[in-house]
């Protein structure tokens, strides 16, 4: 599994369907140093075809990885 | 590539909103209609707060975007092609906005597939999803992207394939595509999907003279997929039918 694409991904995209996660909350937690969110800490762990995106926008957003 | 037509999930993007993001494979000459109504839910059309497709070519290149009208209750993917109509193999992508009162049930989008002048009888199926729906909701404490496909013990007379598509934004992957045979026997195959990509891949009915039993979709996440069978020598679909995914 690889990012295919630099584009910078879409603040409002949502991004995680299992949790209705959108690009713009990621983003905004990783720079705050608020990821995982409260509400959304089984983000990742209970997906579906969510986990490419949220692995890429993690990584681009300097987020803690899926543990 | 056309431009981009404003996105008409946007105003659906509210904290009671969810999304379902489903894909299907559109193929020249087919009537292939889509439901839109959901059969046990009531009020469907209260709770299918937006739709917009996305039309992909093998290679998983936008070809055009399409908000669909929620107060209908069928959609022509035919009609829709139109004069644009493929080529090739094109991959449609549902994303679908519901009010989450509909979950846990999944409301699939099922679907009416028959070529026009054939003489198989008709295929029926759901849309396979493979972004958001079930997994959350029910409590599963892992869940594989392992799907399996069993298949029917009689003399097989079609060409059997997997479509398989990638729904990701920006994730390329790769998929195994395992195939057994009577005995124990396997083969497998591997296939890399760039964002939106897709492609259609044989299986062989026979191995080594032992017939197929069953085939194996590995991914490291979920992707859109199908059996396939088409009828020789004129290549008509004979089945179309996702393949089912265990969670633990």
């Amino acid at each position: 599994m690889t990012p295919a694409t630099s584009a910078p991904p879409d603040d409002g995209l949502l991004l995680c369907y299992c949790t209705n996660l959108t690009v713009g909350e990621l983003r905004e937690a990783c720079q705050s140093g608020r990821w995982p969110l409260a509400d959304k800490e089984r983000t990742g762990k209970l997906c579906t075809g969510c986990v490419g995106d949220l692995l890429y926008c993690l990584k681009a957003f300097g987020g803690r990885d899926v543990e | 590539m056309q431009p981009l037509l404003a996105s008409a999930l946007a105003p659906a993007r509210a904290p009671h909103i969810w999304g379902l993001g489903s894909a299907t494979f559109v193929e020249p000459g087919y009537e292939h209609i889509i439901e839109l109504v959901h059969q046990r839910d009531a009020d469907a059309r209260r709770h299918l707060e937006a739709l917009e497709l996305g039309l992909y070519d093998p290679g998983g290149t936008l070809l055009r975007r399409e908000a669909v009208d929620t107060r209908e209750e069928t959609l022509d993917l035919a009609a829709l092609l139109g004069d644009q109509g493929p080529g090739s193999r094109i991959m449609i992508v549902f994303d679908a906005r519901y009010d989450e009162r509909i979950f846990p049930y999944r409301p699939h989008h099922y679907a009416y597939l028959r070529r026009r002048g054939g003489s198989a009888p008709a295929l029926y199926y759901a849309v396979s999803s493979a972004l958001g729906g079930v997994p959350d909701r029910i409590g599963a404490q892992r869940i594989t992207h392992f799907e399996t496909y069993l298949f029917l013990r009689r003399p097989h007379k079609e060409r059997y394939s997997v479509m398989v598509g990638n729904l990701s934004r920006f994730a390329s992957t790769e998929a195994q595509l395992t195939t057994y045979y009577t005995g124990g026997a396997r083969a497998t195959r591997e296939v890399a999907l760039g964002p939106k990509a897709h492609a259609e891949i044989p299986l062989a009915a026979e191995h080594e003279g032992r017939r197929i039993e069953r085939v194996e979709l590995k991914a490291p996440f979920r992707l859109a997929s199908y059996v396939v069978g088409r009828r020789e020598p004129d290549g008509e679909l004979v089945l179309f039918d996702h393949l089912f995914t265990y969670f633990k």
